[in-house]
């Protein structure tokens, strides 16, 4: 699919990297992108269920732009909130919901997409794009 | 090393590096013979059991059927049913024992430690016949209470126990519980999905009513298990999935009954599979059970007292007769973060509640790391695995 400018630069970035382990340091540093929701906002409302790590994320529109932000007591999962944070907020819901979580594992950072109780990516991603549903319905 | 090389699997790569293989609580590795054994069947064999008399039927009900010899001799058991694996044969007990023996205001014991599956069948019984459950509470040492388990024998009719945490690895004392329980007139169900593949148990000598277990933890295929169930026992079950091969004759006005194992094991069951579990028993014959057993619980001792030294809360004990499992945590880098770096230099390790919640709220946590030792594990690669840790907690925490 095409992704946005932002996130395929991303790809590209993560792509040139062949050790695994450089990689997941990448990712780890992705986590200051994420617009922090403070600790005393997470709720049961916020939490992502399914996430072996405590994880929350809050979507709002502001100006009609999709504004995500979240926290997660994993470096890993809250890094991957930084990476969708930089695919998708600013965006129109109409655009953000166009977004596969397929980019993942093209930057070679999961092993697996299928939707499981660990895995933390695929529970926030879907439970990001059910908000953003619910806020254009 | 000899071992290792009947492992195919071994040889493979990961990110780059060789892979280390430390989830065996989850499931282990299969010996070639395993694989050979379940590739004759399709390409050779493949047929359904019990209703034909071609020679491929012949073969394939020889091949089932070979399985349950080997385990009823393996166990010194006189029934074994085969199920899909450890849930299924606890949830058969629930059914077609619980439902049958079980009424309003009957009590079953459990204990906090139990796997989920040890649980949950007992709850959604207790929901529908209003049966009480009694959990006998974790000490700090990882113990039973055994005061309070004796107390809670009082009108209990079922015991239901972990033979060895998968959490922890320990052993649970269950010659005591079982002497208790059969004192206070209670049956006892011994979950062995942990305990079957380091302890060869002889079923009538060590005198459970049931216990459930797995194939894939011992080296055989996923996807099937056994119930070993006492002889008077037995008689006391009724059949719980209806169907084919579970009966004698079917007519428009009613139904009768196989009474042997049949009778539990409606439909096609899992033919190849079981073909695959006695290859592994057969290729565990050839070890010194004992033997690795102790060499297992080194290599689990050095690795935890290492990763204590690392900063690590380890939890569990690893005296003699536990498994060689190591569940433990750092103070700040998350439990799963550790396990994604493990992984991208070729450590297979575990993380996660385990399926056993109740104990992980006990100990006041929600997730571990495990790192699950087996035959082909080598001291090496425990050495290997602690080096690792160190690297990534300097580097990440």
């Amino acid at each position: 699919m095409t992704y946005p400018t932002q996130l395929v630069e991303l790809i590209e970035e993560f792509q040139d990297v062949e050790d695994q382990m450089e990689r997941l340091e990448m990712v780890f540093e992705m986590a200051d992108e994420v617009v922090v929701l403070p600790v005393d906002s997470w709720s049961d409302t916020t939490r992502i269920v399914g996430c072996q790590s405590e994880a929350h994320v809050y979507v709002v529109l502001q100006e009609g732009k999709v504004l995500i932000s979240g926290g997660a007591d994993s470096q890993l999962v809250q890094g991957l909130m930084g990476i969708l944070t930089i695919a998708i907020n600013g965006s129109a819901p109409a655009q953000a919901l166009l977004l596969s979580p397929d980019f993942a594992q093209e930057m070679g950072v999961l092993n697996s997409l299928s939707p499981s109780r660990s895995n933390g990516f695929r529970n926030m991603f879907d439970k990001v794009m059910l908000e953003i549903r619910g806020l254009e319905a | 090393m000899a071992l290792r090389d009947d492992f195919p699997i071994l040889q493979r790569q990961v990110h780059g590096h060789p892979l280390v293989y430390l989830d065996n609580a989850a499931t282990t590795q299969k010996p070639q013979v395993v694989i050979d054994a379940m590739n004759d069947y399709y390409t050779q064999s493949n047929a359904n059991v019990h209703r034909a008399v071609h020679t491929l039927a012949g073969e394939a009900t020889d091949g089932y059927e070979g399985c349950r010899t080997r385990l009823k001799t393996w166990f010194n058991a006189e029934r074994a049913i085969l199920t899909s694996g450890t849930t299924e044969a606890i949830n058969l007990v629930a059914h077609a024992w619980g439902r049958a023996n079980l009424t309003k205001d009957d009590a079953i014991v459990l204990t906090e430690m139990e796997h989920h599956s040890d649980i949950v069948p007992w709850q959604m019984l207790a929901e529908e016949r209003g049966v009480e459950i009694r959990y006998v509470p974790v000490l700090d040492d990882y113990s039973l209470d055994m005061e309070v388990y004796e107390a809670s024998l009082e009108g209990a009719k079922l015991v239901c126990v972990v033979h060895t945490s998968n959490v922890l690895g320990v052993r649970n004392p269950l010659e005591t519980i079982i002497q208790l329980a059969h004192d206070a007139g209670a049956k006892v169900l011994i979950d062995a999905a942990q305990g079957v593949p380091h302890d060869r148990i002889d079923f009538d000598a060590f005198g459970p009513d049931f216990m459930a277990f797995s194939a894939h933890k011992m080296c055989g295929p996923t996807g099937i298990g056994a119930l070993l169930v006492r002889p008077d026992v037995f008689e006391e079950m009724e059949p719980f999935m209806g169907g084919g091969d579970m009966i004698q004759t079917v007519t428009i006005e009613g139904s009768t009954y196989q009474t042997n194992e049949h009778k539990f094991e409606a439909g096609t069951p899992r033919i190849a599979e079981a073909i695959g579990w006695d290859a592994a028993l057969g290729w565990m014959e050839q070890l010194d059970l004992k033997h690795e057993h102790k060499r297992l619980l080194e290599i689990a001792r050095y690795t935890a007292k290492e990763l204590r030294s690392l900063g690590m809360t380890v939890y569990g004990r690893h005296d003699d007769q536990d498994s060689a499992v190591v569940s433990f945590l750092h103070p700040t880098l998350h439990s799963e973060d550790l396990a994604h770096l493990l992984d991208a230099v070729g450590f297979a390790v575990r993380t996660g509640h385990h399926c056993a919640q109740p104990l992980l709220t006990r100990l006041g946590i929600s997730s571990t790391v495990r790192a699950s030792f087996y035959f082909y594990n080598t001291m090496d690669e425990a050495k290997s695995f602690v080096a690792q840790v160190k690297k990534i907690l300097e580097r990440f925490a």
